[in-house]
């Protein structure tokens, strides 16, 4: 079982390998025992359609090619020479003695390049793609012609789009946007944390360059100033951890207690309290968790009513609080315990949706069978009930862990502009001890524009959720299909 | 007998008592919202649970705009991006989930590793990068930017459908396929009428979007007029420690506002997911 397990991830390695290898040996293949034609098309894509009478697509890949060479020429060409350095003239007012006044010199956009020659790179992957599997095309055309079958017109190729092709239709617009709105910023994300884009460096004023791993080197506690980001690096790391587990526990446990104590028999009006309990989470989290934040703030309401019950006053006395109000949200440790029980109240309804559906699920018949054979609610619980639950809903605990170490806005909402951090070292990296690794990227961006920092520690981020993912899902099964619960 | 019953009674009681108790400490803070949207004053009631003083005028004033609170305008900025993101979103989605559940291609099951690999990052590290992008359009504060950033990657979002698909019976597919059924025309008239449940959740989900983002709209809205923003960001904006006591009962009016439509139409949604889910794609 266990070498099975291993098999599958390396088995999946392997076969993404070997789909490449085998995509290169085609095309190998086409060059060597092609005709004329064929090695034609290395240089002129539309040459081999144009021999076998495929006008229409000789045409199409000739302007596709002219407009791929045009694109490098005018466009890359601008950018991607400048992508080592990533600029070299800085922006400058300099007196042009022709028109008499100060004009801005010809200055480099450090971000523009990035951004125009990642895109230039990823034009240029794909077009040696379509230029690669042009060439296999046309030597399967041309083995068609000497095995003396049918070659499609170009109406029977445009049909075949809405027939065995018709997933590439399907397709080719939303992973376009993908494409274009994720996986290229993502990589150009990955290119920034190498760079040292930040507040000092901003285009188009200034310049800024490669820095290799020093954005990494300081994140994990290396020299110098900046040693506080390796300092605040390890607590967020440490509290976003913590957080995300006890935010999954408390809410899976919770909804599914909830989920059993609505199915029960003895509930009357479930549906009632179902839809009540829905509520809370049909409210927008930008409402919901606002309205807690001034609920629970310093001079809100429960703090009046907790002072006006003597409860401040008694915490005073055994010197939990030092101030006179109850610091729910504003200092470390109270702040850290509130937002997990905040999360509770949230995460709860929407674990107990979950949890009901799946328990409506459960084999009625096994339960009958125990219930014949004198089992307890409670040994009923034990040994069918929850290996069950467990079992469907094991893999999305993990991917609930994942999402709640990107829970931005439970802690984002509670705590913005209510929690003030008095640590120095972390104020220095602008980070609270509230703070997840997410809320601390959004502020080092939005607030101080330290993009190389934010950019580091998202990529560090994507690494740990990959390790998680990774990891649990070696530990089960081939997920899609059982057959225990068939 | 009679004593067996009783205690029956009692559990039941008890049991139903719990469910009240925990309903109603659940319910606390919406119950807070509603009452203190009605509150007369204009800032937090910090010294009792209910207002003082009760009046409709924050409902009022929320439909008479000022320079801070334009809530007309953010609802219909959000109405106009809601229903576009939900168009395009719906397709991107159901045509990904039909082609990755129905079709089968060499490039199926990498494609979808890639999405769970894509997924994996935090879905703000992108939005920076395409921040700057739209800047260099000049699409920041804009509907279109906007529609773009919920809508062009939602076909990451494929999996529950994918998993109504999958129910499909597959010999209907092939029964209309050796009638010579196009692929394009079984997936158009046969599949999507099937999937009616699953078709109208993922309508709803992609039209909640907008109402409920909060993040991205704060990334691209970043230094619009206050005319431009969503509900989402108007009522957070409202919310400011400058702001806070003159709007508090007006936020909590546009709360109240808002959350009326997307409550009603998430239990719509709950309904049709859970039909589409238990139901699956054979009926009788």
């Amino acid at each position: 079982m266990e070498s099975q397990k291993k098999n599958t991830a390396l088995q999946a390695v392997k076969s993404f390998f070997g789909a490449i290898g085998s995509f290169f040996t085609e095309f190998g293949n086409a060059v060597a025992n092609g005709d004329l034609f064929v090695k034609l098309s290395l240089l002129w894509m539309g040459a081999g359609y144009a021999r076998r009478k495929q006008y229409v697509k000789a045409v199409i890949m000739t302007v596709l090619e002219a407009a791929v060479i045009i694109f490098t020429v005018k466009f890359a060409m601008q950018y991607v020479p400048k992508f080592g350095t990533l600029g070299t003239v800085q922006m400058e007012k300099v007196f042009n003695m022709k028109t008499m006044k100060s004009e801005f010199n010809d200055y480099d956009n450090s971000f523009t390049i990035l951004l125009f020659s990642l895109f230039s790179f990823v034009v240029w992957f794909a077009s040696a793609i379509v230029w690669m599997k042009n060439v296999v095309n046309v030597y399967k055309l041309q083995k068609l012609e000497e095995e003396g079958r049918h070659i499609n017109t170009f109406l029977e190729d445009m049909h075949s789009y809405i027939e065995e092709k018709f997933h590439i239709t399907l397709l080719t617009l939303p992973v376009m946007g993908v494409v274009i709105f994720t996986f290229i910023p993502i990589l150009l994300l990955i290119l920034v944390a190498f760079t040292n884009y930040d507040q000092n460096h901003m285009p188009p004023n200034s310049l800024f360059s490669w820095v290799g791993f020093d954005n990494f080197i300081s994140l994990f506690g290396g020299g110098g100033l900046t040693v506080t980001f390796g300092y605040a690096f390890v607590r967020v790391l440490g509290w976003t951890l913590v957080w995300a587990f006890f935010a999954t526990l408390t809410t899976y446990i919770g909804g599914i207690l909830l989920s059993l104590l609505l199915n029960s028999r003895k509930t009357r009006m479930p549906k009632l309290w179902r839809t009540l309990f829905i509520v809370t989470i049909a409210v927008p989290q930008f409402v919901s968790l606002l309205l807690v934040r001034n609920f629970f703030s310093n001079g809100g309401i429960v703090n009046t009513i907790c002072s006006n019950i003597g409860l401040t006053g008694f915490l005073r006395s055994i010197g939990l609080v030092t101030t006179s109000y109850i610091p729910f949200l504003s200092a470390p440790g109270w702040a850290h315990v509130m937002i997990i029980l905040i999360n509770i109240w949230i995460g709860v309804p929407y674990q107990m949706l979950i949890a009901t559906g799946v328990l409506m699920n459960l084999p009625v018949d096994q339960l009958e069978s125990a219930r014949v054979d004198g089992a307890t609610k409670f040994q009923i619980f034990r040994k069918i009930t929850m290996p069950y639950l467990l079992f469907v809903t094991g893999p999305a605990l993990v991917t609930d862990f994942v999402k709640n170490i990107n829970n931005f806005n439970v802690i984002y909402l509670l705590t913005e502009n209510v929690y003030t951090t008095t640590n120095q070292a972390m104020a220095n990296s602008q980070a609270k001890e509230v703070d997840l690794l997410v809320t601390w990227l959004f502020r080092l961006t939005q607030d101080y524009y330290n993009y190389k920092m934010a950019s580091a520690i998202g990529i560090v981020v994507f690494i740990i959720c990959s390790v998680f993912t990774l990891v649990a899902f070696n530990r089960m099964i081939k997920g899609d299909r059982e057959g225990t619960y068939q | 007998m009679k004593k067996m019953k009783g205690n029956r009674t009692s559990a039941i009681v008890l049991h139903n008592l719990l469910i009240a108790v925990l309903a109603l400490i659940w319910l606390i803070p919406i119950v807070w919202l509603v009452c203190t949207s009605f509150s007369a004053y204009s800032g937090m009631n910090t010294s009792t649970f209910f207002p003082e003083k009760w009046s409709i005028s924050n409902y009022i004033k929320l439909f008479h705009p000022d320079t801070v609170a334009q809530f007309p305008q953010w609802f219909l900025n959000t109405f106009i991006i809601a229903c576009f993101t939900c168009v395009i979103s719906t397709m991107f989605v159901l045509m990904v989930a039909y082609a990755t559940s129905v079709m089968r291609f060499k490039m199926r099951k990498p494609l979808m590793n890639l999405a769970v690999i894509l997924n994996l990052f935090p879905g703000m590290l992108a939005m920076i990068a395409v921040y700057f992008t739209l800047k260099s359009f000049n699409l920041t504060n804009s509907y279109v930017g906007l529609i773009m950033v919920y809508s062009a990657s939602s076909g990451l979002g494929y999996l529950i459908a994918k998993g109504f698909f999958d129910t499909v019976p597959r010999a209907l597919c092939e029964a209309a396929r050796i009638d010579g059924c196009s692929e394009a025309r079984i997936f158009f008239q046969m599949v999507l009428p099937m999937s009616r449940p699953i078709v109208v959740y993922t309508v709803i989900s992609s039209f909640l979007v907008p109402w409920m983002d909060f993040v991205y709209a704060k990334m691209i809205l970043n230094a619009g007029i206050s005319s431009k923003y969503t509900v989402a960001i108007g009522l957070f904006k409202m919310l400011d420690k400058s702001l806070i006591n003159s709007y508090f009962t007006q936020f909590c009016a546009g709360g109240v506002l808002v959350s009326i439509p997307i409550s009603i139409l998430f239990m719509i949604m709950q309904k049709f997911y859970v039909e589409g889910i238990t139901g699956g794609a054979v009926k009788g």
